[in-house]
């Protein structure tokens, strides 16, 4: 009889459009949790992705009594702690010191155009604009004015001459040390994948964002030129999920001065006499 | 005895407890029934609404149909479609010449104009001389390249930029090919430091740009390289952000850079000889589904301005476009400015050298009193809590 009784209030409800709201309600609930299912569960896992790290670079040198900062290189992430990236570091030992003026003298560049790419630490002749006192007067570079000459004759107009001029110069002088390095890079470059690789701003400073966190080595691989010396950089970062804002607190900073904190190996190695 | 046997056990109960003056189900296989078919209805439902979402997300932006897909229709050769197959298995310069007679139109050599007649007479002699063709406006194909389908009709479409000529053009900027440029590759070539003396201010930079400076006699930033390709744009009209006032408005122009927009900015290097070269067309361009060129992005929030206004931002363009020299391609590719790089400068302590400087430390305080940052978001980003970036950049 008792459990009846409870049988009997279980099943009943205080009003008819009650029972209708209960089972509206029982299948709102089993809609929800489809939707969940479908909608929500995935979306979560994308949101919630793993957290990334960042390193804030700061590269720098020292020439004499000078400290400066190192602008407008390529670094490149190498996953692997250096004792992974062993092999690698040997190879940049062994590298070959790839000086600019060799190249260029070794092309037979005019000393004016060895003086124009050097005035601003141009690797090509595509860096800056040539102007209308490197044609003509004494500050005039044979083979910009050779090819300008080319475009005239070509082109008809004197402005696009001087502006198209590079179409007009010889491929080694153009690009070449700039393709010359970049055959050493890609030699270099370990062949598991893609690297992600960024450039010094006029501060020496670069920045590697949305990195997973692990080891890497960062290195220029082939030697940035600094005056008198050519210097590799390969060190080591450990890289943990932090924000942006602490990284920047935080740098890595490369310099050819030893310092404790960082682990790099620091190959510097003086820039060869050309013969001219 | 036998009939309350044959009662159904719902209504029993529901006697019982009419009885006792509650109200009760009136039977309990309908709702049994009931609750089953809103089961049903709900399964039938989700799986209709993930069924279409599925599809949604498949279809791509841009890969609408195009309106020359019907074929046989009348207007099918109105819009020339590169993809189809008999178009893709020829080379470019079956039909483009490089370069066009170009003087008109251009002051560079370049493919200035559409393809000569015979490059679609060849194949397409039906559309353009048949009877049927010329029912109703004229041969539609005529308008590829023409302002109207009429025999003497001499008036073309401008044919890329710029269009100097003043030719017209077409009402809706419809391309077929996205362009593929090694941002990192170019930003390697044309990067140039110079070093100075002492740890001081060491680098400065030569001002690229293949274009001639403004000669207004005031004394401008040297920006780093990017310049060759990106420079103040005057020339863009934006939507300005709605419910800011005028003075902030008066800076859209000046939120977004130039971007190169003619054949000028590549030729000037890969006319000849330096790969890919002018005459190769797929070098750069890379065949897409047709899209619609905007000519900037769209602008959210942000009450930026590169130049004036606010005050100059003197600093160079990877101090806050960190990922930018990390890019090796334009897809994908996105200035973005993580808060943390505006800090750099927007930071109390930098106020000894910047006296006048707004700082994230001073936005935050004001958000705290008035519930909204007016200095850099327009209100309906200002008026939402600040995110743990922000409050991040600040510490």
């Amino acid at each position: 009889m008792k459990s009846e009784r409870v049988k009997t209030e279980f099943s009943t409800v205080p009003s008819g459009r009650g029972g209708k709201k209960n089972l509206a309600s029982g299948s709102i609930l089993i809609f929800s949790f489809f939707l969940l299912t479908f909608y929500l569960v995935p979306s979560l896992a994308q949101t919630q992705s793993a957290p990334r790290g960042v390193i804030r670079l700061k590269v720098k040198f020292k020439s004499g009594d000078l400290t400066r900062e190192l602008p407008r290189k390529r670094f490149f992430l190498i996953k692997g702690s250096l004792e992974d990236n062993k092999s690698l570091i040997e190879k940049l030992k062994q590298s070959a010191v790839l000086s600019r003026e060799c190249y260029y003298r070794g092309k037979g560049a005019s000393e004016g155009l060895i003086k124009w790419l050097t005035e601003n630490d141009c690797d090509s002749i595509y860096c800056r604009e040539i102007e209308e006192k490197y044609l003509s007067g004494i500050e005039a570079v044979p083979e910009f004015r050779a090819a300008y000459n080319l475009g005239l004759r070509e082109f008809k107009s004197a402005d696009l001459a001087r502006r198209w001029l590079t179409v007009n110069v010889p491929a080694d002088l153009r690009d070449g040390f700039y393709s010359e390095k970049q055959l050493a890079i890609t030699s270099l470059i370990p062949q598991t994948g893609p690297s992600i690789s960024v450039m010094t701003d006029r501060k020496g400073t670069a920045y590697l964002t949305d990195l997973e966190p692990g080891t890497y080595t960062i290195s220029n691989l082939v030697g940035s030129e600094t005056g008198k010396t050519s210097i590799i950089w390969a060190c080591e970062r450990e890289v943990k999920a932090v924000d942006l804002a602490i990284a920047m607190r935080r740098p890595l900073t490369l310099s050819n001065e030893k310092d404790a904190k960082v682990k790099c190996e620091i190959i510097e190695r003086p820039l060869p006499v050309c013969n001219k | 005895m036998g009939n309350v046997r044959s009662k159904p056990k719902g209504t029993q109960r529901c006697s019982q407890s009419a009885q006792r003056g509650i109200l009760c189900v009136p039977s309990r296989r309908p709702a049994r029934s009931l609750r089953l078919r809103f089961f049903v209805i709900s399964l039938i439902l989700v799986f209709g609404v993930v069924a279409a979402s599925t599809q949604t997300r498949r279809r791509q932006p841009g890969r609408k149909p195009s309106p020359q897909a019907s074929k046989g229709s009348a207007t099918q050769y109105s819009d020339f479609l590169h993809a189809t197959e008999k178009h893709k298995a020829l080379t470019c310069n079956a039909c483009h010449k490089v370069p066009t007679g170009w003087t008109a139109q251009r002051d560079f050599p370049d493919v200035a104009d559409f393809p000569n007649h015979d490059a679609c007479v060849r194949c397409h002699r039906q559309q353009f001389f048949t009877r049927q063709s010329f029912v109703g406006t004229g041969p539609a194909i005529c308008t590829v390249c023409h302002v109207r389908a009429a025999p003497r009709e001499a008036g073309r479409f401008a044919f890329g930029n710029p269009n100097r000529a003043g030719q017209p053009t077409k009402a809706k900027d419809r391309r077929q090919f996205t362009i593929e440029f090694p941002h990192d590759k170019h930003q390697n070539v044309i990067a140039s430091g110079r070093w100075g003396s002492g740890s001081q201010t060491a680098v400065s930079f030569i001002r690229a740009s293949f274009s001639e400076p403004a000669d207004d006699g005031q004394k401008r930033p040297e920006y780093n390289n990017c310049t060759i390709c990106h420079q103040r744009n005057d020339a863009l009209i934006i939507a300005p952000l709605s419910g800011v006032p005028d003075a902030a408005t008066a800076q859209a122009n000046k939120f977004f850079k130039t971007m190169p927009q003619a054949h000028d900015s590549c030729f000037n290097c890969h006319w000849k000889n330096q790969k890919p070269a002018g005459d190769d067309c797929s070098g750069c361009h890379k065949p897409a589904a047709t899209f619609e060129a905007t000519p900037a992005p769209k602008r959210i929030s942000a009450m930026f301005s590169h130049e004036g206004g606010k005050g100059e931002h003197v600093s160079e363009c990877t101090t806050c476009h960190i990922n930018i020299t990390r890019a090796s391609t334009l897809r994908g590719l996105t200035p973005d400015v993580p808060i943390a790089a505006c800090v750099t400068c927007h930071k109390d302590n930098k106020k000894t050298t910047y006296p006048k400087i707004t700082t994230i430390e001073e936005e935050l305080a004001q958000f705290k009193k008035t519930s909204s940052c007016t200095y850099c978001h327009q209100s309906d980003v200002g008026t939402k809590k600040p995110p743990a970036s922000h409050e991040a950049a600040a510490q």
